[in-house]
């Protein structure tokens, strides 16, 4: 092995986990665990929100560009796609866009070391010609068809462009039909070469697998140089207010839904910081808006909303929002239940045994993630590219103190950081 | 794998004893006949039994006992199963090691089931009225949210024409106008029926032994003196003209969704053969679905396929601009009528049979779906174990796949037809 290599225990769970730094600077990062899957994924910290240069967010490529070379890069040079390949191999391949990273990823029960090989292979080796990009305007073209029509998605942008008045979260992921027409296999292989970087992407594996059987296949397979110039850094400036407190729309729903947005302006800087937060407001949003609290019960008796009614909170290096989602006959109504709520709440203060019950479901339900290859690979990712580590996060959540969650608590419902997104039916 | 089987009175529990996990998985399911006059009532009473019992009468208590039972999740279930209808409740608990210094919470989370479904809230006796009509009203949204799904929707009246006057034709959760008939009078007589009646199948997969779980159930529920009700499922090809609906709606897309009949069932020698066809035709990223009429021809983002043995139906759906309906059925079926003439490549043949095996070595890392997996087929008498499964998946030779295709008729298609313009798109 050429690198050091740094291990990560965690004696409550009984797992072990290992942290390698490939020669090209690529972070790789093995979680074996007797199981019959083994779930690998190479990320890249590039997803829709860093298409933008400057402060006043312009835009180096189209909208949708992130999302684009997601699909592309399953095709290769020999004309071959590489879904065939890993199906060849039996392996469940798949790869998606967020608005923070692109993650390309497999899982497989057989063969594991043909479809790591392929896995590494293709999204380091980009090809592009002029008639598959063309191709693939089609299909993208489709699959925004096909979200437009969701009217979930809707209320969910329409909700972001009420929070930001210019922070790319708004855009759609998948861009428009209008800006991926603009997408050539140049603009493809610029944005390839700006952000698919070894310092700028990890790979991950969970399974029945050894952190030396790993980095051979590494060693032998990645073959991506280390970056020379530094990484692009977008400074945007977004003001800590709300664009808009209401946005509306019509859609092919049969009730109205809703999605109402709560803007987080005071996003810690330093990772660990960011951690206890996001990990304080999971249990808040837990304490005042879960199935077991008296808001939620409250509305669902008196028919105010549907049993479908959800929470969750999203907290990155520069966004956080937290969302509350459901189906009701009068949204607006709903809102003003929990603006009242809040308010009552402040008075009153939170409740200290609301908040060791919840303490325990959500020790429970870390707990419980690691029952899956998948899941555990998708949450090293996202802590690894926050800058955060996945078992100081199990001691967070042991050691969550009733005075933070109060002090967030009066500091993040400012009912001025408020919208609410509505969609009624057509 | 293989679970074991233990009876509890007339009542059976599999249990799959194991310390892979760090959850734990129990589950009760119903099997009852699947019956126009009883559906809607009896998936009512899944929701009407979830808000309250003798203990927690309110849907808050229950939920906040289930927290403090660390975060047991309790799901109601409801499905189709041939031309049966199941229902229950199954619970996802964290496993006993990390419970109070290996206690766990397996005899609470049972008892609770045992709780709702048999210790219910009532008012003199009956079902709460205020339950009841709040749960009538939130089956009343169900009905009218299909439309928020435009491609179960499409899928749902294909469905319907294919099997049109068979149980399996049915809504699960029926139709508005039937509700409004529905008092705690009929539904209480209804859930008086079924616990009489019926006798529930449990599940169990952690570290419990199956014994010491029999008698946990043993503890908290009735005894059981009956025998579940017999299997039943109408499986056969589709006779006569194949039948063609549209409809629509405002969207950007159509949906489309093909339905086909076969009288392969899940207990037929050519059940692994029918398995593989589906593979082949749009089960996977390597189908000929996938790659030729969405990668080879981009006429489509969604393009799949998938098969229900137990009734022996097979879908085909598809989404599409609606001005492409026409060549993108025509791709599809040609699809189809390829594998039927044998033109399967060899590449094609393998990916679908590792695609396959992968799909049931995966359930081996996930407590539902082993649940899910052994379930169903207990209930039709098979006994066989996802590797003598996986076996008979492996002798399947290409003429076989050939052979399952001629017991396929197509016998509906249903066009559910976008006609919203293409708005201005621009940036």
């Amino acid at each position: 092995m050429t690198s050091s290599v740094q291990i990560f225990e965690s004696e409550l769970l009984g797992e072990t986990y290992y942290r390698v730094t490939h020669a090209s600077g690529l972070p790789v990062y093995v979680f074996p665990k007797e199981m019959s899957t083994t779930h690998a994924l190479l990320a890249v910290n590039y997803g829709s929100v860093d298409n933008v240069t400057d402060a006043n967010g312009n835009k180096p490529f189209p909208d949708g560009i992130a999302h684009f070379l997601e699909h592309k890069l399953f095709s290769n040079e020999d004309g071959s796609d590489s879904f065939e390949r890993f199906s060849a191999y039996g392996a469940d391949a798949n790869a998606y866009t967020s608005h923070t990273r692109t993650v390309y990823l497999f899982t497989a029960t057989d063969r594991f070391a043909d479809s790591f090989g392929e896995l590494i292979d293709f999204v380091t080796h980009p090809f592009f010609t002029k008639e598959t990009v063309k191709k693939e305007q089609g299909i993208i073209a489709e699959e925004i068809r096909m979200c437009r029509d969701n009217p979930y998605d809707r209320c969910y942008y329409n909700m972001l462009e009420g929070l930001y008045h210019r922070h790319p979260v708004k855009t759609d992921i998948c861009g428009c039909v209008g800006s991926i027409s603009k997408i050539t296999e140049k603009t493809l292989y610029d944005c390839y070469q700006t952000y698919y970087r070894p310092d700028n992407m990890a790979l991950v594996v969970c399974g029945n697998v050894t952190v030396e059987g790993i980095m051979a296949i590494v060693n032998a397979r990645f073959s991506m140089p280390p970056a020379k110039r530094p990484p692009l850094s977008s400074c945007l400036q977004e003001p800590a207010t709300v664009h808009r407190s209401r946005v509306t729309d019509r859609g092919q729903v049969a009730k109205p839904i809703f999605s109402i947005g709560v803007k987080d302006v005071r996003i810690p800087v330093d990772p660990a910081e960011r951690a206890k937060r996001d990990a304080a407001m999971g249990i808040l949003s837990e304490m005042l808006f879960s199935e077991s609290g008296e808001l939620y019960n409250d509305l669902f008796d008196r028919r105010l909303i549907s049993p479908e009614f959800s929470a969750d909170y999203a907290l990155t290096k520069d966004f956080g929002f937290l969302q509350i989602s459901g189906e009701a006959d009068d949204p607006d109504a709903v809102l003003r239940e929990i603006l009242a709520y809040i308010e009552e709440q402040r008075r009153k203060g939170l409740s200290r045994k609301d908040f060791e019950r919840i303490c325990k479901v959500e020790f429970a339900e870390w707990i419980k993630g690691f029952d899956s290859t998948e899941e555990i690979a998708n949450t090293l990712v996202s802590f690894a590219f926050d800058g955060a580590e996945i078992f100081a996060y199990t001691q967070l959540l042991q050691n969550m103190d009733f005075d933070y969650i109060q002090s967030l608590f009066e500091e993040f419902f400012d009912p001025r950081l408020f919208t609410i997104s509505i969609i009624t039916p057509t | 794998m293989r679970p074991s089987l233990t009876e509890i009175g007339g009542a059976k529990l599999f249990c799959i004893a194991t310390d892979k996990f760090k959850s734990e998985y129990f589950s009760l399911r119903f099997t009852l006949p699947l019956e126009a006059d009883t559906v809607q009532q009896n998936s009512l009473l899944t929701s009407v039994l979830g808000r309250g019992s003798e203990r927690h009468p309110t849907k808050l208590a229950i939920n906040r006992h289930l927290d403090e039972l660390y975060s047991t999740s309790v799901s109601s279930r409801n499905q189709r199963m041939g031309d049966m209808q199941r229902i229950g409740f199954s619970a996802d608990l964290l496993g006993s090691r990390y419970v109070d210094g290996g206690k766990g919470v397996l005899p609470e989370v049972i008892d609770m089931l045992a709780e709702l479904f048999y210790r219910p809230a009532l008012e003199n006796g009956l079902f709460c009225a205020e339950y009841v009509e709040s749960e009538k009203s939130n089956m009343r949204d169900a009905i009218r949210a299909a439309i928020n799904n435009p491609r179960g929707y499409a899928m749902a009246k294909c469905r319907q024409m294919l099997c049109a006057g068979e149980p399996f034709a049915l809504s699960l959760i029926g139709e508005e106008e039937t509700l409004s008939a529905i008092t705690p009078k009929t539904l209480t007589a209804r859930y008086r029926h079924v616990i009489e009646n019926a006798v529930p199948t449990f599940f169990y997969v952690g570290n419990t032994p199956a014994e010491k779980a029999a008698q946990m159930i043993a503890a908290s529920f009735p005894h059981f003196d009956k025998k579940e009700s017999a299997y039943r499922a109408i499986v056969k090809k589709f006779e006569g003209e194949p039948l063609w609906g549209e409809e629509e709606m405002p969207l950007c897309q159509g949906k489309l969704s093909i339905g086909f009949r076969t009288d392969i069932s899940a207990l037929h020698a050519m059940a692994p053969a029918m398995l593989l066809l589906n593979e082949i035709f749009g089960g996977s990223p390597a189908s000929k679905l996938f790659l030729n009429v969405r990668e080879k021809r981009s006429l489509c983002y969604h393009c799949s396929s998938s098969l229900d043995l137990y009734k022996g139906v097979l879908f085909a759906n598809a989404g599409m601009t609606p001005g492409n309906r026409a060549i993108t059925e025509e791709a599809m079926l040609t699809e189809f009528d390829a594998i039927a003439r044998g033109e399967i490549t060899d590449a094609e043949f393998e990916a679908a049979r590792r695609s396959l095996d992968h799909s049931y070595r995966q359930a081996l890392d996930n407590p539902a779906a082993l649940s899910s997996f052994y379930a169903k087929r207990a209930l039709i008498g098979n006994t066989e174990t996802i590797d003598s499964f996986r076996q008979a998946v492996a002798r399947v030779t290409k003429e076989e796949i050939v052979t399952a295709a001629q017991h396929v008729s197509k016998g509906a298609t249903f066009f559910l037809k976008g006609n919203l313009s293409e708005e201005e798109d621009e940036e």
